[in-house]
């Protein structure tokens, strides 16, 4: 937030692949010159006591920064809360979870003769490996209250203390920016820049902005970029993705090369002179791609939106999707109530020509229990009444998401059921799954397909035995997969009982160092505890226990990005852990995604038909369109996915979240 | 490159062109300051821009293929196209318009590239001209540039070219930015063609007009008669505005006409905000606040406007948008008033969002936190919302913390507005809202419940201990330094809620204990909150250690342990005591299968034992300490654990405590003591180094004094020799019957010596004499007597001992060494140097045999005298003082005589230093070995009296001149050796009051003495009552064998009478010396090995005659040196 008149301004864009060296780099000469100004004004200002500006650093520089970073803060985010190893001055002092994503670097400058200098605020951006660094334009001060906040030598700052991070946080809205851009950036990187998903009756989904503007044709060669996988919806957002529980900060070596052009066409584009502006990939594509014709004739009466730079030509129509996914914890206990909460969101796709206003009313807002809502920019919101919400809103082109909800669940879960295991040693077990599908679900709901796989990220699987009742079995090296219920031979209108039992046996465990953010965290732990360990081993009443010690003490910690430490649940109760698998769903298909565990999570995932779990709904013959077009609207629910685990300690939690409500 | 400024305009008349490959080398190298390859396109006297023309002659050409890349280059890199600013800005520039004037008006190639080259080249050029200043340096091509972009610009809805428009309004907002007001003239065509414009390039015309009319408010440009929006001046040709020079801060109100120009303005532009992008949006916001805010006073109703226009943007999930209603709350937040709800409990829902990325959930709510702490104060807003924070499963961990922070600080507020009710309203109310707090405060940790059960290095436990610690020091925060708070945490339900989740925990989850170590630490290592991290230490104290199970697992708990003990305020009684009970339990579990786990956990232990010493005062945990390692010392099973318990004990009770503390400093830093620059000395002594300095110094400053001074300074003793006694052995015409030579052959003697006389008489070869029954008697006791004698060759001899006093001058001390030990404070004995382990080898010429050395385990140095006028009593009082040691040399004589020991010192500095060498010799004078003659065991007590009596008269007949003896061998003690008695007498008169040497024989040889007679001197005896346990007898006879008295003492007299002759007046008192006598002393003294000194004293009123006789001849002349000394001196 300059004085000049640019609330985001980014000084610089920096991207490191996962060893650490610059591959792409973006430095805007006009905003230093900016930052140098503004310097050059507080020095004047504060009568010399501000340091010459420093110049940006260079790609090696910052790089060797970024390394040296990493090594001291324990990973590549750094810890995030203080550890006892933090040092005064460094990101994890300041005891703040953002800090892990609003990062601070100390670069020592090679034309300033080995001197160092604090670069910051750098948002900071992992995605697919590559760590994206933006470095917004603050004001002086900003960065010296920083470095005082960085440098207190306190036990650690209070909330909503004086000088707080939160206070400059609120001041600076291109952090907020800067991390939007951080985000599109990788999105490119990644090709994840995907259209919200639309469901059509007749074909599986549609495309997004360029099927619009070639009117639903879809012209391949200019779609390059993958349709959206049936699976893939918004899996990016969806927090503690069930298969991460390995370390974000492996380092694997990504043979993916980074397409700098499309980067840099990207950046000229989307943020001239690194004002970010328009950060819709989609469009700047297409302006692109296909420039403006003389045939693209402006609106007559209004001012055609910068969101939307073509109009709709063709065949007009409305589709809606309702798409919801779904988080559940599940405990075989009367006193401990489930938890599930959904997370939705009401896709759209406006095939309409000229800049229509559309209004629908949410009826379902009264049955859902929804708790969220937030909406689209094109939206227009009322600000009171949640209850008697209509939605008006000017669609853009292409797909997007015109609504966000969180909700609680009204029905009951289609998978119940509870499963077993009892670990003979460390490498030794047996399991035994029971699951009931679909109780209760009449027709027209259906369960297309039922998975259950149990990933092993860390332990290699040598031996499998066990024979299901109902489905396959496919197991590699690193997980066992039962599909209970394949693509195209889905049930309606019953519900099927499942049993697996089985053994399972792993290559013995390598003694593995703790990873190096374990032990940055272990830091206050001098002393290994041997002796516990050897007294345990002389009075080994109970092996279980012992078994469960043992192996909690190779568990590292868990990210800050985690919802808990996995592996830990993996291996908490070796003990015999009954656990009630539930599901719930309804739709025209819902996927379930389930990481039920004793030792290592498992998955199941499946796909169910006919509605949402939440109640929510709309009526297409509410749905109104201004100035009044004839445009049919097609509506469906779609897809739930569902995370759960079941343990007691969520349990707890779970009592926890209810006096939330 | 430089050499040759811009006199050569001349570019190359037609260059080779290098190829895309080309230009990236070419690129790269110059972006990495290595511009080898430069060369090889322009020769080393080429114009300071044909570089530039190299680039722009490409992007020119048709065919080129990568435009692009070089327009980037040259926007990013201008400094390295157009290397020195000044001089080269303006023919650069106007290049760079030629070429731009070039692109945009090629013919029309309608295809996207072109556009977007046209596009890009605009930004570059605009990017250049900013960065050399062209304002400054150009101001002419500037001009250009701006007509240039302007005739982009105005034409609008045209269709095509609609983007190329779109970025030429970005290039010029980016030089209005750079110059402010530079387009302040043109703003009324600009806000016509943003009035007309219909595209979606519309933003752009937008946000420059913004721009404009934002910058004549924030500058107050002279304002214009016409208003601000009059097109009196032509949009093209274009003219820097004279005034741009001047513009200066707003110090003038706007004119009507320009204020109604304004809110025309403003009134379009908050007209349909909904066509920008979430990031135009903010732009748009930010300067349209900073315009209302400008004109606050003018303009009364904007920020209401700006509030409807913008408000509902917060329940977008743009986070952008979310902002900017924060941006417009944080500097209008009165126009808001009323909506503070509104937006916390929306923040609140977007920290929920599941959908989002973490990143602008943690945002929600740092910015939640921060709108919640501006002033005034809105943190009771967040209050009702309590439960909206509590963390659910699936979050992750990072947002769980953050959540926790929020709750946090909502425990403070409930914690506050509770300390503010209970002092007015009732107890009930006050106890309720605390439960509140307190169950916040325990629900908060259920989030994270795993940790109770994840290694101690968990995330979770992270998280966790990071809650309690916000939970705990939010309520006073840093900066304040106000102790009222402080102690009202201390009592608070909070802290004490804490204390009992600790405890429990650490009972329960010994796992976790190192993690409530660095908890406590963490809280010490606070200036404000130092006092919390104590009181959790004594908490532990009283209520966790009487918790603690014994076993095992009690080593668990050593982290805490160690900082109790390193805490002085915690009296670490219990402590000891614990770790007593832990030290017996694994005395007596140690078995065959414990392995190394007794040393380890022995050690460990010891380790805290080493913490007391190093923090408390000794005095305080002395006894606890004391048993704790007397214990181990003695009990624990394991060697090096029960040597190191002796060690410490041993420093426990030797010690003093600063230097202790000094002494078992591993090396950090100790808190309350000051830093010594000697630290960790005991262990970690970098290697023993023998003293650079001269070790035959040391005696000036080191000192080994004997306690009792001798009387006589026997200088010539010293010239008796070792070999001497070798010479006087010829002499001893009884040399069969001197020690050395007296062996009774043969072992069967040995077994019969013990029974009687007959057997050894037979033994013997002498001949059969007659004894009368005065000698046998004479022999009997003489026998007994000697059996007692030990017989040094075959056994211990006998001992005599020698007190010295060791101390040595710290200042000298401390300038030998250079110690800081002479700073200021020196009544302090922590500023005193000290020696450790010290040892004092002892050897002698003289035949003392084997003397012992001494050790003494420390010593204080001794404040110079000359340094302190007045030496405090107790430190001269020996062995009290630390600074002075009593140490005792042992010597067993071979033969009596006086002579000198020579000590030797090593011994430890403070430094590690090791200190050596030789203190001055210690004298030994004839008293020295003056003993009591033993007595046997079956003597009782009561006879003792008599049996020295008996004795005396025995040796005195033995020694006297009478054979009756002298052919007798007396077997010693162990029955190996013999001794014979080969007397000799002399006779030596005091001339002394009767008085003084009462006093003398009182002070030196009361012990000694065996009989006293005499009436008067009686009387003298007994009202002093010094002498005790002697026979007292009244009548004074002379002693046994008249006769020979007389003969020696005719003897002796003879000198004495004719220096009494001298002295006529006395001569008549001479005559009565005998008549004249008070009484007599009988002294028996036993010389070591075997010898004795007998002295019969006649006292008289002036003088005294001594008769002294012995069985080792050659002690007579000492001795006669010792009584001139001891009376007549």
């Amino acid at each position: 937030m300059s004085d000049d008149g640019s609330c985001c301004s980014v000084r610089a864009i920096w991207i490191l692949n996962p060893q650490d060296s610059v591959v792409f780099s973006r430095r805007f000469p006009v905003v230093e010159k900016r930052w140098r100004t503004a310097c050059q004004k507080e020095r004047e200002g504060a009568g010399g006591g501000c340091a010459e500006p420093w110049l940006l650093p260079t790609d090696e520089e910052l790089a060797l920064a970024f390394a040296e970073r990493r090594r001291r803060e324990g990973s590549t985010h750094g810890f995030g809360i203080r550890s006892s190893q933090s040092v005064q001055g460094s990101d994890s002092w300041i005891d703040d979870p953002i800090t892990r994503h609003v990062i601070s670097l100390s670069i020592t400058s090679k034309r300033g003769g080995g001197e160092k200098f604090l670069l910051w605020p750098l948002v900071f951006h992992l995605q697919a490996y590559f760590h994206i660094l933006v470095l917004p334009l603050v004001e002086p001060q900003h960065l010296k209250t920083y470095e005082r906040i960085s440098q207190r030598s306190d036990c650690g700052s209070s909330v909503g203390g004086q000088e707080s991070l939160s206070s400059l946080l609120l001041d600076l809205p291109c952090i907020t920016g800067a991390f939007l851009v951080a985000h599109s950036l990788g999105d490119i990187i990644t090709g994840e820049n995907l259209d919200p998903e639309v469901v059509v009756s007749s074909t599986p989904s549609v495309g997004g902005l360029l099927d619009s503007l070639t009117g639903s044709i879809g012209i391949s060669s200019i779609s390059a970029r993958a349709k959206p996988a049936a699976a893939s919806v918004s899996s990016s957002t969806t927090s503690g993705s069930a298969v991460s529980g390995a370390s974000s900060d492996a380092p694997k070596s990504s043979s993916r090369s980074i397409d700098r052009d499309a980067l840099r066409s990207f950046i000229s584009s989307s943020m001239p002179f690194g004002t970010p502006l328009d950060l819709n990939y989609a469009n700047i594509a297409a302006i692109k791609l296909n420039g403006f014709s003389s045939s693209d004739v402006p609106p007559l009466d209004l001012k055609q939106p910068a969101w939307k730079p073509y109009l709709y030509k063709g065949k007009q129509r409305m589709l809606f999707t309702i798409h919801e996914i779904v988080h559940a914890a599940m405990y075989d206990r009367d006193e401990i109530p489930d938890a599930i909460s959904i997370s939705g969101q009401v896709n759209c796709r406006a095939e309409l020509e000229g800049l229509p206003d559309v209004s629908f009313p949410l009826t379902g807002l009264n049955t859902a229990r929804v708790e969220v809502l937030s909406f689209h920019p094109c939206a227009q919101v009322p600000e009171q009444g949640m209850d008697k919400h209509a939605v008006m809103f000017s669609p853009p082109l292409g797909n997007f998401v015109l609504m966000r909800y969180q909700a609680f669940c009204n029905l009951d879960p289609p998978v119940k059921g509870f499963y077993q295991l009892s670990m003979v040693s460390e490498n030794e077990g047996a399991f035994l799954f029971k699951l009931r599908l679909m109780e209760g679900y009449k027709a027209p709901l259906s369960m297309e397909y039922c998975t259950v796989s149990m990933p092993f990220p860390r332990r290699g699987l040598v031996f499998f035995d066990g024979n299901p009742s109902v489905g396959t079995i496919s197991t590699t090296e690193h997980s066992v997969e039962w599909k209970i219920i394949t693509p195209g031979r889905g049930i309606s209108g019953k519900s099927i009982e499942a049993t697996f039992p089985g053994t399972i046996r792993f290559s013995p465990q390598s003694t593995q160092k703790v990873s190096s953010a374990s032990r940055f965290m272990n830091g206050c732990i001098s002393e290994d505890d041997s002796d516990l360990e050897q007294e345990n081993s002389s009075n080994s009443a109970n092996v279980e226990e012992f078994l469960m010690e043992k192996m909690n003490k190779e568990i590292p910690p868990a990210d800050m990005e985690q919802p808990f430490c996995w592996q830990a649940y993996n291996y908490a109760k070796v003990r015999i852990l009954l656990l009630q698998l539930s599901v719930a769903t309804i739709a025209n298909w819902q996927s379930f995604c389930f990481s039920l565990c004793p030792f290592f999570f498992h998955l199941v995932s499946f796909k169910v038909v006919g509605g949402t779990l939440s109640g929510m709904t709309m009526d297409p013959k509410s749905v109104s369109i201004y100035p009044a077009v004839k445009a049919p609207v097609e509506f469906s629910m779609q897809m739930i996915q569902v995370k759960g685990r079941c343990e007691e300690g969520a349990g707890v939690l779970n009592r926890v979240a209810k006096l939330g409500r | 490159m430089e050499r040759l400024p811009s006199q050569k305009q001349t570019a190359p008349p037609q260059p080779q062109l290098p190829s895309p490959q080309e230009w990236e080398a070419l690129i790269d190298d110059l972006q990495s300051g290595v511009p080898s390859r430069l060369p090889r396109w322009l020769p080393p006297g080429a114009a300071p821009l044909a570089l530039l023309d190299l680039l722009l002659a490409c992007v020119l050409r048709r065919d080129f293929p990568s435009k692009p890349f070089l327009l980037l280059f040259l926007e990013e890199s201008p400094h390295l196209l157009v290397p020195s600013p000044p001089d080269h800005a303006a023919p650069a520039l106007s290049s760079l318009v030629d070429a731009l004037r070039a692109l945009l008006q090629s013919p029309a190639d309608a295809t996207p590239a072109a556009y977007a080259l046209k596009e890009q080249m605009m930004v570059a050029v605009t990017s250049v001209a900013i960065t050399v200043d062209a304002l400054d340096h150009a101001p002419r091509q500037l001009e250009d540039l701006v007509e240039l972009l302007l005739a982009v610009v105005n034409r609008p809805n045209h269709g095509p070219d609609r983007q190329a428009r779109a970025v030429a309004c970005e290039c010029l907002r980016e030089l209005e930015r750079a110059y402010p007001c530079l387009l302040s003239e043109v703003a009324g065509h600009l806000w016509n063609l943003c009035q007309s414009e219909r595209t979606h390039a519309a933003q752009s015309y937008v946000l420059l007009l913004t721009l404009v009319v934002h910058n004549i408010v924030q500058h107050s440009v002279p304002p214009t008669a016409m208003g601000i929006l009059s097109t009196s001046v032509q949009l093209v040709p274009f003219n820097v505005p004279g005034y741009l020079g001047t513009v200066a801060g707003k110090n003038q109100d706007l004119s009507e006409l320009n204020l109604r120009d304004i809110r025309r303005i403003m009134a379009f532009l908050l007209e349909r905000p909904m066509i920008l992008t979430p990031l135009a949006t903010a732009e748009m916001v930010f300067m349209l606040t900073r315009v209302v805010k400008a004109l606050e006073g003018q303009m009364s109703a904007a920020a209401a406007l700006l509030k409807v226009q913008f408000s509902g943007l917060i329940y977008s999930y743009d986070p952008m948008l979310c902002h900017v209603v924060l941006m417009l709350y944080s500097h209008f937040s009165d126009a808001f008033s009323g909506d503070e709800q509104n937006i916390t409990h929306r923040l609140t829902l977007v920290s929920k969002e599941g959908q989002q990325p973490v990143v602008f959930r943690l945002l929600a709510l740092h910015w939640l936190v921060g709108v919640a702490s501006r002033p005034p104060d809105k943190k009771n807003l967040l209050v009702p919302m309590a439960s909206s924070f509590y963390p659910s499963v699936f979050d992750p961990l990072g947002l769980k913390a953050a959540k926790l922070d929020v709750l946090a600080l909502i425990a403070i507020v409930l914690g506050f507005s509770r300390g503010e009710k209970g002092k007015k309203d009732k107890e009930v109310d006050n106890s309720k809202s605390g439960d509140c707090v307190a169950k916040l405060f325990e629900d908060c940790l259920v989030c994270v419940s795993a940790f109770r059960w994840l290694p101690p290095w968990s995330t979770e436990t992270s998280v966790a201990f990071r809650t309690l610690h916000k939970f705990l020091t939010g309520a006073v925060p840093h900066h304040s330094s106000d102790n009222s708070t402080m102690s009202i945490l201390m009592e608070s339900t909070t802290f004490n809620t804490l204390q009992n989740i600790l405890v429990n925990m650490a009972v329960e989850h010994p796992g976790l204990v190192p993690v409530i170590a660095a908890f406590v630490d963490r809280l010490k290592g606070c200036e404000t909150h130092r006092q919390l991290g104590e009181r959790l230490l004594q908490t532990f104290d009283e209520c966790l250690l009487p918790k603690i199970v014994m076993g095992y697992r009690v080593s668990a708990y050593f982290p805490i342990f160690e900082r109790i003990a390193e805490n002085v305020k915690i009296p670490p009684r219990h402590l000891l005591e614990l770790l007593l009970r832990f030290m017996v339990f694994l005395a007596e579990k140690h078995g065959p299968d414990v392995g190394l786990r007794s040393w380890s956990q022995g050690s460990k232990v010891l380790r805290i034992c080493r913490t007391v010493l190093m923090n408390h005062r000794s005095s305080r945990v002395f006894s606890a300490l004391s048993r704790l390692l007397s214990f181990t010392s003695q009990f624990f099973p394991d060697l090096e654990v029960r040597d190191n318990a002796r060690i410490y004990l041993r420093m426990l009770v030797c010690i003093p405590g600063k230097k202790m503390r000094h002494l078992v400093n591993l090396g950090e830093q100790l808190l309350g003591v000051t830093p010594s620059p000697h630290t960790g000395l005991f262990y970690q002594v970098p290697s023993p180094r023998s003293s650079p300095k001269k070790p035959s110094g040391i005696s000036s400053y080191i000192r080994l004094e004997r306690v009792i001074p001798l009387l006589v300074n026997q200088l010539w003793s010293l010239t008796i020799p070792y070999l001497a006694a070798k010479d006087y052995e010829p002499v001893n015409p009884e040399g069969s019957r001197s020690i050395d030579s007296v062996d009774v052959s043969g072992s069967a003697d040995v077994t019969i010596e013990a029974d009687g006389n007959f057997e050894r008489i037979s033994s013997t070869q002498e001949p059969l004499r007659v004894m009368d029954s005065k000698v046998s008697k004479i022999l009997d006791i003489l026998r007994r007597h000697f059996s007692c004698i030990p017989d040094f060759r075959h056994m211990k001899g006998l001992v005599i001992k020698i007190p010295c006093n060791l101390r040595f001058d710290a200042g000298v001390f401390s300038q030998v060494w250079g110690t800081d030990a002479s700073s200021a404070d020196s009544d302090e004995t922590h500023a005193l140097p000290a020696l450790y382990a010290i040892v004092l080898s002892v050897s002698s010429t003289s035949k003392y045999g084997q003397i012992p050395s001494c050790r003494v385990p420390f010593l204080l140095g001794e404040p110079s005298v000359k340094d302190q006028a007045i030496v405090p009593v107790d430190n001269t009082s020996p062995g009290r003082s630390n600074s002075r040691r009593l140490v005792t040399i042992e010597l067993e004589p071979r033969e009596p005589m006086p002579g000198l020991v020579n000590v030797v010192l090593q011994a430890n500095g403070e430094n590690g230093q090791i200190i050596s060498g030789s203190l001055q010799s210690i004298p030994v004078g004839i008293e020295d070995m003056f003993l009591k003659a033993s007595v046997p065991y079956n003597v009782s007590e009561n006879d003792i009296r008599q049996y020295y009596l008996d004795l005396f008269n025995a040796l005195w007949e033995a020694c006297g001149s009478s054979a009756n003896t002298g052919r007798e061998t007396f077997p010693l003690k162990g029955g190996k050796g013999v001794a014979a008695i080969h007397g000799t007498g002399s006779v030596k008169l005091l001339e002394v009051s009767a008085d003084s040497l009462i006093h003398c024989i009182e002070l030196h040889l009361a012990p000694f003495v065996v009989c006293v007679m005499g009436g008067p001197l009686l009387s003298a005896l007994k009202s002093n009552g010094i002498i005790k346990n002697v026979i007292w007898k009244e009548e004074h006879t002379t002693p046994t064998d008249h006769n020979d008295d007389v003969s020696t003492f005719a003897e002796s007299t003879s000198p004495l009478q004719i220096q009494y002759i001298k002295d006529e007046d006395e001569s008549d008192s001479l005559l009565d010396i005998r008549r004249t006598s008070l009484g007599s002393f009988f002294v028996l003294i036993f010389l070591p090995p075997r010898f004795h000194l007998l002295f019969q004293m006649e006292v008289h009123d002036t003088s005294t005659l001594v008769r002294i006789r012995t069985d080792h001849w050659p002690c007579l002349g000492y001795v006669d040196e010792y009584l001139e000394a001891l009376f007549l001196v």
